[in-house]
């Protein structure tokens, strides 16, 4: 670790003048979970720490018309304590199933997002379930998708002085059911491919949308958009899940295995969208 | 008149050895008090730290230290150059070379990724990683050999440079051969022979409490401390005095608590070196304690193998012959490599004894970390390939794999049994021990009803107690004994507890043999000042060997307090009994004389002591086991006597994503007479946990240019707790040793050999894929079960039948070793050593 200036703004606007002030030089630090282990090894060496811990208004979970919308600096573990009602129980779930006890407990899904690792769970989540990610920055207040949150070889697009301040999930009303399903070699491993399916049914029980969405194994979590509107209008109980399956490792993870890798990261997304469409379907409206 | 309460009368003291007595260590670990060694400061301290190689393989151009020298509070910097003729090079001794291959930097050349560079020694740690950065290294790159065969192949480039191995300029820095009976007639005339290609991963020591030191120089008296996280202080002690020549009985060794070792610090290390020479050079402590990804790389790791094993049957299933030429990596470095091949390759063909082997193996330098000792020592590599290879001879025969290994484990009618390897198996359990594994797990029931993608499976081995290895003859430890003057007792010994509870363990053999109470016994800390000598705590030899000098010290001791017992009391020393911390006429346990008083006359009291007796009780007693050196041809009793480990292991894979999960597993051992259960078992779960992870997961990532790419806990996986089954099926199936005096064997390393075998012929038996490599990841998992579904297979190997595998597939195609006989040396063949007078030099000729 290098020595820092740790700076402690009251405020979203002092944080985001203090980036500022200090330009490149400073890094915003919230739960540390990623960043502390990059600044142990020396692979990041910021002069300047902005701390959001002390901004009261980037905590919490709170509803806003429709919207859910969770301050980024709320830790998982704070998270996992909420109780959401309807599909946003899920975002409870994988909050609560992520990494290991003390890094839910530093850890916040502002912190995840920010640092972008595709295998962690908050990416995908916030992708699955059309999520849009709220940022400061001393322009202004601005709303982003995922989409163009995300960069699309990996990483935000976030510039320096901006800060994510809160996820607005959609309103209970937007899902019938969201599942989600990962694999990881050892309980406390990051993801290696997720996928997220996110159901809305029609009085009838038809599909009136079917969101399927692979994290991990890419570098950016990436919607099965062909293969989810094609089954808009299918009953429920008309999927045929292995075919919708292969579709979305088609459409997510083209081409023919060359490495051992990419072969196996195919399985197990093609896997992982089975489980969750079973899941998803025989109870959407859990 | 009222009757008096009857007097209340002694019960005869209870024996402690056999007991779960709770650990004497617990207390200060539980609480976080233990004193590890990046705890240790000291008044003045200096912090280093060491630059350390970004590449594998390379010429040195230059190391420039100038800038770092100016950098803030930098006191000292040091590097290659700097030291080339200032101290010895290491690793004769164990290795038994000639000249050691070991020095603190790399001077010319980097053979490893990782290897240090050079150091820096400043106010604090910041400031010497800050240093670091500023020192300027030029490296001419060369090609990386990570692949042991690679590195044996004709046109390889050289690895050590500049030392003449036994055989030549190559990488192969040893040989080893067996050869007992004839295994080529075995092979010709049995009924069935198995053969196939098998590899071995390599895996770390991984234990929490990383390696480091404190070096700590006295420029008046010119003693150098060391305090070191390290399993053996002598070893320590020994060579670095060597390397620094400097007397020994100036160097002294002191040992923090130790938070495990597993083997990995069973040897010096450059950085003790290091940090010595930096206390000696500047007068100050200096502490040097490595971070995790320098212990990855450079903290030795399990030498991997390649097998090509054979085993020979008769149709009644009785096991003939045993063929294998092994390639054996040792990394660009090792203290410890080639002696691993020999003793865990000798002991691997246990619990068989097995009348033909034929084995050549050649040990092999690569551009990769220092291989290295770690639980298990060569059994598991053996017993992974020999193990699977009885499995695939049951299936070869139509019988079961129990009904095959029952057949062929030691079962004689009398001890002490000799195999033809020349073990000497004092005592076993192994036939029942393999039973009682087999029926926990519900063998027979899950056998006759198969579940798909579930399966069973066995391995056994036989674990040395103990070990003369064949560089290094002697297999000794000591314990000095005092009975203090308040009738307390001070275990001394060198032999550095770090999980086995040598406080405790110690503590209960003493209680029983002198009658102390177990709280008033306590085990100094290792100290090459005060300890008797002792070669360290490894092999497994703790309880078996170290128990035994502890016996023997008690009973030396024991007889002296009787003596002066005797003449206080003017009793025959015949009529005296020890116990509840008295000595006592028997029959009478409740008279008699403190043990204070008794130890208090031999020191403070001395007229009160019986004429012509040599004052104080301290004694000191040492053991060193009557096991025999290796032969010429491979056989010996290189163990005192051997712990029997039956396994049996039921896993399910999960054909969606591969991952495989031991959902249940039993494990019976002969550990002879047990100390103490409660430690033995959390001996057997941990040795269980290092086998599972080298199973299903733990391997060092090379890149093609040697870059070791998961050198951290988030990417080297190890298992975690969430990983293992319910261990409730353990047993012990006591068969006491005859040699060892207490009946003790070890128990360390037991839980540990056949794990992978165990697991590999449960997912063989699961999913029709024999694993020929490790570890077995979900994704090879996966990736097989899909091949072999493709291919229509019923059985399938992996990786040998994958359609990208480059190796030999059939024995056709295996290579043959080199049978060349070792260089004899000798000294007028060097140049500069003509002697004029040695005129049989013309009529015999060179050597070579």
């Amino acid at each position: 670790m290098k020595a820092f200036t740790y700076l402690r703004p009251g405020d979203g606007a002092e944080a985001v003048a203090l980036l500022r002030e200090h330009g490149p030089d400073a890094r915003v630090i919230a739960g540390g979970q990623s960043l502390l282990l990059a600044l142990k090894d020396r692979s990041a060496r910021p002069p300047v720490l902005v701390s959001l811990r002390g901004v009261p208004e980037l905590a919490g979970v709170r509803v806003e018309g429709d919207e859910l919308v969770v301050g980024a600096t709320t830790t998982y573990a704070q998270l996992t304590r909420a109780e959401l009602p309807g599909w946003q129980a899920t975002i409870a779930a994988v909050a609560g199933d992520l990494a290991d006890r003390p890094v839910r407990t530093m850890g916040t899904i502002g912190g995840g997002l920010c640092a972008a690792d595709p295998r962690y769970d908050v990416l995908t989540l916030v992708t699955g379930v059309g999520a849009r990610l709220e940022v400061l920055s001393s322009a202004g207040r601005r709303v982003l998708t995922p989409a163009e949150f995300f960069a699309p070889g990996g990483g935000t697009r976030l510039e320096p002085g901006d800060v994510l301040t809160a996820i607005r999930f959609p309103g209970t009303a937007a899902w019938d059911g969201v599942v989600f399903e990962k694999f990881r070699t050892r309980v406390f491993d990051a993801a290696l491919a997720s996928v997220l399916c996110a159901v809305r049914l029609d009085p009838d029980g038809a599909l009136a949308a079917l969101q399927l969405t692979v994290g991990a194994a890419v570098p950016v979590p990436v919607v099965a958009v062909q293969t989810g509107s094609a089954l808009v209008g299918t009953s429920a109980a008309a999927v045929d899940v292995d075919a919708v399956a292969r579709d979305v490792v088609t459409e997510v993870l083209p081409g023919r295995g060359d490495t051992p890798a990419l072969q196996y990261a195919r399985e197990l997304v093609s896997a992982l969208t089975r489980r969750a469409l079973v899941r998803a379907l025989a109870h959407p409206r859990s | 008149m009222t009757q008096a309460p009857p007097r209340p009368t002694s019960t005869a003291p209870v024996k402690l050895v056999g007991q779960s007595v709770p650990r004497k260590e617990d207390l200060a670990l539980l609480t976080g008090t233990a004193r590890f060694i990046d705890d240790v400061k000291l008044p003045g301290m200096l912090y280093a730290k060491i630059l350390r190689s970004p590449v594998a393989h390379a010429r040195v151009r230059s190391i420039d230290t100038s800038r770092a020298r100016q950098m803030p509070g930098v006191v000292d910097v040091l590097c290659g150059a700097d030291l080339v003729g200032r101290v010895k090079p290491w690793g004769d001794l164990m290795q038994d070379l000639l000249v050691g291959d070991h020095t603190p930097f790399a001077v010319d050349k980097v053979l490893y990724e990782g290897q240090e560079l050079a150091a820096v020694v400043a106010e604090t740690k910041y400031q010497a990683l800050d240093a670091l950065e500023a020192i300027e290294i030029d490296l001419e790159e060369l090609p990386a050999l990570v692949d042991p065969e690679a590195a044996m192949a004709p046109g390889a480039g050289l690895i050590q440079e500049g030392i003449t191995y036994e055989f030549g300029d190559g990488n192969i820095f040893d040989r080893y051969r067996v050869r007992i009976g004839d295994a080529d007639a075995a092979a010709e005339e049995a009924d069935v022979v198995v053969r196939q290609r098998f590899t071995t991963n390599r895996q770390a020591g991984a234990a929490l409490d990383p390696h480091g030191c404190v070096a700590d120089y006295d420029t008046f008296t010119r003693e150098l401390t060391i305090w070191s996280s390290t399993q053996s202080i002598y070893m320590v002690r020994d060579v670095l005095a060597d390397v620094l020549q400097i007397p020994r009985n100036k160097v002294r060794v002191r040992i923090p608590e130790v938070g495990a070792g597993f083997g990995s610090k069973a040897q010096i290390f450059p950085y003790e070196v290091i940090a010595s020479i930096f206390s000696m050079r500047l007068g100050r402590p200096v502490h040097l304690v490595l971070g995790r990804k320098e212990i990855f790389q450079s903290g030795t790791a399990r030498n991997g193998q390649v097998r090509y094993a054979e085993l020979m049957c008769r149709r009644d299933g009785t096991i003939t012959g045993y063929r294998d030429y092994v390639v054996h990596n040792c990394g660009a470095f090792s203290v410890w490599g080639n002696q691993v091949l020999h003793i865990g390759t000798n002991v691997g063909m246990l619990p068989y004894a097995i009348p033909n082997i034929r084995i050549d193996g050649d040990i092999v330098h690569t551009n990769t970390a220092p291989g290295g000792a770690l639980r298990g020592f060569g059994i598991p590599q053996t017993i992974w390939a020999k193990e699977q290879l009885v499995d695939m001879a049951a299936a070869e025969l139509g019988m079961d794999p129990l009904e095959l290994r029952a057949k062929n484990v030691i079962r004689p009618e009398t001890f002490p049994f000799t195999t033809p390897m020349g073990q000497i198996i004092d005592s076993t359990s192994m036939y029942d021990c393999l039973h009682t594994s087999a029926e926990a797990i519900g063998w027979a029931e899950k056998k006759a009803h198969p579940v798909p993608y579930e399966g069973v499976g066995l391995a056994v081995s036989m674990k040395y107690t103990s070990c003369r290895h064949p560089s290094f003859d002697t297999d000794l430890s000591a314990v000095r004994l005092r009975l203090e003057t308040d009738g307390t007792v001070t275990i001394y010994s060198s032999d550095v507890t770090h999980g086995q509870s040598h406080a405790t363990m110690l503590a209960q053999i003493v209680a029983d043999g002198l009658g102390v109470g177990f709280e008033k016994i306590t085990l100094a800390a290792p100290d090459s000042v005060t300890s008797p000598f002792g070669l360290g705590t490894y092999a497994s030899r703790g309880a078996a060997v170290l128990g035994t000098a502890c016996r023997l010290a008690t009973e030396r001791l024991r007889e002296r307090v009787l003596t002066i017992a005797a003449h206080v009391l003017e009793a025959n020393v015949e009529d005296l009994d020890i116990g509840n911390d008295r000595v006592y006429i028997k029959g009478l346990p409740d008279s008699g004389l403190y043990l204070e008083i008794l130890a208090s006359f031999a020191a403070y009291r001395t007229h009160q002591l019986p004429p012509g007796f040599e004052p104080t009780l301290e004694v000191v007693a040492t053991y060193d086991t009557p096991t025999e050196r290796e032969g010429a041809d491979g056989s010996g009793n290189l163990s005192v006597t051997y712990s029997a480990a039956a396994h049996s292991a039921h896993v399910r894979v999960d054909p969606e994503t591969g991952y495989v999960r031991v959902v249940d597993y039993a494990m019976a051992h002969d550990t002879g007479v047990v100390i103490n259960p409660l430690v033995v078992e959390g001996q057997h779960q941990g040795g269980f946990l290092m086998g599972l992870g080298m199973v299903l997961g733990e391997d060092y990532l090379y890149d093609a240019d040697g870059h070791l790419t998961n050198a951290s806990f988030a990417t080297y996986l190890a298992p975690t707790a969430t990983d293992m089954p319910e261990l409730t099926k353990i047993y012990e199936i006591p068969a006491p040793s005859l040699t060892i005096p207490g009946g003790q064997k070890g128990a360390g390393e037991s839980g540990t050999g056949p794990v992978p075998a165990a697991v590999g012929n449960a997912v063989f038996d699961a999913t029709g894929v024999r694993f020929t490599e490790l570890p077995i990841t979900p994704q090879k998992m996966l990736l097989a079960l899909r091949e072999k579904e493709r291919q229509g297979a019923v059985t399938f190997r992996f990786p040998d039948d994958m359609p990208d595998f480059t190796g030999p597939r059939t024995k056709a195609e295996w290579p043959e070793p080199d049978l060349t006989d070792a260089v004899d040396f000798d000294w007028d063949d060097l140049p500069g050593f003509d002697d004029e007078d040695d005129e049989d030099d013309v009529d015999g000729g060179p050597a070579l």
